[in-house]
């Protein structure tokens, strides 16, 4: 089975419950936790709309039989008619003089709103974990580069070697720092920057230091 | 190109061989080994030193010559002056492979044409330069930058050397791990500061259409400015604080404020002919008016 990122699997899920690619998004969802979250999350907006739609209760029998008697005596409606839900005659009758197609964009406009209303927050933080995902990524390849470096460092009582050795603290506590920011702000390109151009001052040091 | 004039000074070889005693003397520290040397040059002649620890002090003459003069207590070390076309490179070689830090000191006087273009490296001690209009590459570890009078396309790194620089003009770009910059009474159209520990103070002039940015990790930013001043001002904390005593207009669209932890200040100062863009990490910046 091949395996798929985070963003593959979002891609995908939502095509039909026989695609062939569905073992492999059964798969991914049970190791990611993120991916799970996010399909709770759909889950929650899904269940949050059908509730909407759903029907109300049916009103007792005998409210329809006096209610039919009480339009066939005012000749509002003839006889034949088929029982409807209140929703449905609301939907039907109340509303019945504005179109169908009509009525019909309005409920689904406001499907939407509360699907907009809902992926909002849902949509930030998915934006949020991709920007981190992108960040780290580029980091971890920058911090791998360098690590062949960290470990053949000259030792010496040389005052330079001992201010290159000073100044490399000095970086890799500010790559910390950015690190962290870089969590908190993922989105916040200025805190990217400066994380990037904490790990090239870094790489120009062990170069340095590797010189000595 | 006429050959290098060469002057030695110092060592008297006759002297040293008269008895063991003055040889051990002529080794101590005492006797300084002096080299004095003179390279006639064409102009925008190119001057390379490469010194590991000592002092460089650079001056600039009115004649067509480079001169060398170099100083060094220790002879596990010796001073190379050679030409070559229009190009003089000057060098600390070391001969032992006992040295110690110490023994490498070498202490050089270079005078050079104004045009001259300069590239120096000293990892310890300390680079002064004065008067030189040509192009510039100085690299220090720990060794102190101090230019005057100097225009061209001026480049400065060091890890830990602090760098000033005194009514300097054309460009400069300056970088540093831990070295703080001091930048006054320039008059450069673009300068771009940057060190991650160090402090920057800017007293300059903000030429029309110069760009200026400044930049640091911790630390202060300090910039001074005249009523009668133009420029467009950024100037963004991540995680700490703004001051501004410039007026400003605000910019007609709304600035993107990076940090919700930090603080930023954007606007236009009178008709915001230059750019000046101020940035931090978790320190402070200040934009003061001069008194």
């Amino acid at each position: 089975m091949a395996t798929i990122t985070c963003n593959d699997f979002q891609a995908q899920f939502e095509s039909p419950e026989n695609s062939p690619r569905d073992s492999s998004l059964q798969a991914h969802l049970r190791d990611c936790p993120k991916c799970r979250s996010f399909v709770e999350d759909l889950g929650l907006i899904r269940a949050a709309a059908t509730q909407m739609a759903a029907a109300a209760p049916e009103p007792p029998e005998r409210i329809w039989v006096s209610l039919r008697a009480q339009l066939e005596k005012e000749g509002l409606i003839r006889t034949g008619e088929p029982k409807k839900s209140w929703l449905r005659e609301l939907l039907g009758g109340g509303l019945s003089p504005l179109p169908r197609p009509v009525l019909a964009g309005a409920y689904l406009a406001v499907l939407l709103a509360v699907a907009f209303g809902l992926s909002g927050p849902i949509n930030s933080r998915i934006n949020r974990q991709r920007w981190l995902e992108g960040t780290e990524s580029s980091t971890n390849r920058l911090s791998a580069d360098l690590r062949p470096l960290e470990g053949h460092l000259p030792v010496s009582d040389s005052p330079v070697t001992a201010s290159l050795h000073k100044n490399l603290e000095i970086v890799d506590n500010y790559i910390s720092l950015c690190e962290n920011s870089v969590r908190e702000e993922p989105e916040n390109e200025l805190a990217r920057e400066y994380l990037y151009d904490a790990y090239e001052q870094k790489a120009d040091l062990l170069a340095q230091l590797n010189e000595q | 190109m006429s050959t290098a004039q060469v002057v030695s000074l110092g060592f008297n070889w006759k002297s040293g061989l008269l008895a063991p005693g003055l040889l051990l003397a002529a080794s101590s520290p005492l006797f300084a080994h002096n080299i004095e040397k003179h390279f006639k040059v064409e102009p925008r002649s190119v001057v390379t030193i490469h010194n590991p620890n000592g002092k460089v002090v650079v001056k600039a003459w009115t004649r067509s010559e480079v001169m060398v003069i170099a100083t060094h207590t220790s002879d596990k070390v010796e001073v190379d002056a050679e030409q070559a076309g229009n190009r003089v490179d000057v060098t600390t070689h070391q001969i032992s492979d006992s040295a110690s830090p110490e023994d490498l000191r070498a202490d050089y006087q270079i005078n050079v044409p104004e045009d001259a273009e300069l590239q120096i490296h000293d990892d310890s001690g300390e680079v002064s330069v004065a008067n030189v209009m040509g192009d510039m590459n100085v690299e220090t570890v720990g060794a102190g930058v101090d230019l005057e009078d100097a225009a061209g396309y001026l480049t400065v790194k060091t890890v830990g050397g602090s760098f000033q620089c005194v009514r300097c003009a054309g460009r400069l770009e300056v970088s540093s791990i831990s070295g703080s910059f001091k930048l006054l009474n320039l008059r450069s159209y673009h300068v771009h500061a940057q060190t991650s520990k160090g402090n920057i103070l800017f007293d300059g002039e903000f030429l029309p259409n110069g760009i200026y940015r400044l930049k640091n990790y911790s630390g202060v930013i300090e910039v001074h400015f005249s009523p009668g001043d133009s420029f467009d001002l950024s100037a963004t904390s991540l995680k700490g604080k703004v001051n501004s005593q410039a007026s400003l207009t605000p910019p007609a669209h709304p600035q993107r404020v990076y940090s919700k932890f930090g603080n930023a200040i954007f606007g236009t100062f009178n008709a915001g002919h230059a750019k000046v863009e101020l940035s931090s990490f978790d320190g402070t910046i200040n934009v003061l008016k001069r008194d």
